[in-house]
């Protein structure tokens, strides 16, 4: 069994629920950003007290006030995300994006709220998440409180176009396309 | 008078006579002419007159042909002032009767780019290796999205079919 879908099927998927796999990437991703964000902060702010103050600040990770600090730094990473654009850095890397549960914007006190209950869907070993498997509609047990979903939004269908822009261009330059390499649209 | 001769023309005598007799009968013919032709016109039924007429058997019997040969069409063409008359045409009734978006569905993109620039344009527009990186990407992650939650639904085989997507953007994708 193939795990690509033809590119005809991509085309219909913007707007709908967006599965497990890509909001675990997009979570990876964001998870990997913040953290570098964080650390970078940490690193500045050092680098400012040494200049200033002549003394080295070390962090230490089981500082509880760097672990609270973080924990913060967390809520306004996601939840400002959340609340400007619907969607975080790693949300729009991998083209999906946080709407109401019937799929209009979501409203900045919902995308705040979703950022406050989202350490919920963690406890009990990550059960909270099971929804975006085995519910109906793809929802996590801090979608399911804050009243959200998350979906596609990247347009693939200009996606397509560009594939198949990429491939008329191939034997423009003069290389050879190889046979099967060009999808058919219709499927 | 004397030494004045009158000299008259006993023809002039009878044109004068018989001026003063055909002048009132001529009046008297055309007004009793005008008066028949609107006795006749008020008496006839044109409908009536029209529907007698076989109009197809008339036009048999024009050759058509023949009119369009003695047609001059480019010097016809010429006086037709083209701009004045689309001047005069309102466009915007007739595009609102056209469905726009049905007319884009019937178009095939990818013969489209195949045939024409377009391609080359979209490419150069698109971002290069960057987009067909974050192309691949997510549609790697889709796929898996959709291999799963094949799997999933195997699994626990929902009695329902599980909706698509949210009600506002399936209305949305439902709009034309």
């Amino acid at each position: 069994m193939s795990a690509r879908p033809a590119r005809g099927d991509l085309v219909s998927l913007q707007g709908h629920y967006a599965g497990a796999v890509t909001r675990f990437a997009g979570y990876s991703i964001d998870l990997v950003v913040s953290t570098a964000v964080f650390a970078l902060a940490l690193g500045a702010i050092s680098w400012g007290v040494r200049v200033i103050t002549g003394h080295d600040v070390s962090w230490n990770r089981s500082n509880i006030v760097v672990a609270i600090i973080f924990v913060l730094w967390q809520f306004v990473y996601f939840g400002y995300c959340w609340a400007v654009s619907g969607r975080t850095p790693g949300m729009a890397l991998l083209g999906i994006r946080v709407v109401r549960a019937d799929g209009t914007i979501l409203p900045p006190k919902q995308a705040v709220l979703r950022s406050l209950v989202f350490p919920l869907s963690f406890l009990l070993f990550g059960l909270g998440f099971i929804g975006i498997l085995v519910q109906h509609e793809h929802r996590a047990l801090h979608d399911l409180i804050a009243g959200s979903a998350v979906v596609y939004s990247w347009d693939a269908r200009a996606a397509q176009l560009r594939f198949l822009a990429r491939q008329a261009e191939v034997p423009a330059v003069g290389i050879p396309s190889p046979a099967g390499a060009r999808p058919d649209p219709a499927s | 008078m004397p030494g004045h001769t009158k000299c008259v023309n006993p023809r002039d005598r009878l044109r004068a006579v018989s001026r003063r007799v055909t002048d009132p009968a001529e009046v008297l013919a055309q007004e009793a002419t005008e008066r028949v032709v609107e006795l006749v016109v008020n008496a006839l039924d044109v409908n009536e007159l029209a529907a007698r007429i076989d109009l197809n058997a008339l036009l048999g019997r024009v050759d058509v042909d023949a009119i369009l040969k003695k047609v001059d069409v480019d010097a016809l063409l010429d006086r037709v002032d083209l701009n004045a008359l689309l001047a005069r045409v309102d466009l915007k009734p007739i595009l609102d009767r056209v469905d726009v978006n049905e007319v884009v569905q019937q178009i095939d993109m990818g013969a489209l780019i195949e045939k024409t620039d377009l391609g080359a344009v979209i490419a150069s527009s698109s971002g290069g290796m960057a987009a067909e990186a974050l192309d691949a990407v997510r549609s790697g992650a889709v796929g898996l999205d959709g291999f799963v939650d094949r799997w999933v639904r195997r699994v626990i085989r929902p009695k329902q079919p599980w909706p698509a997507a949210p009600p506002a953007l399936l209305a949305a994708q439902a709009e034309p």
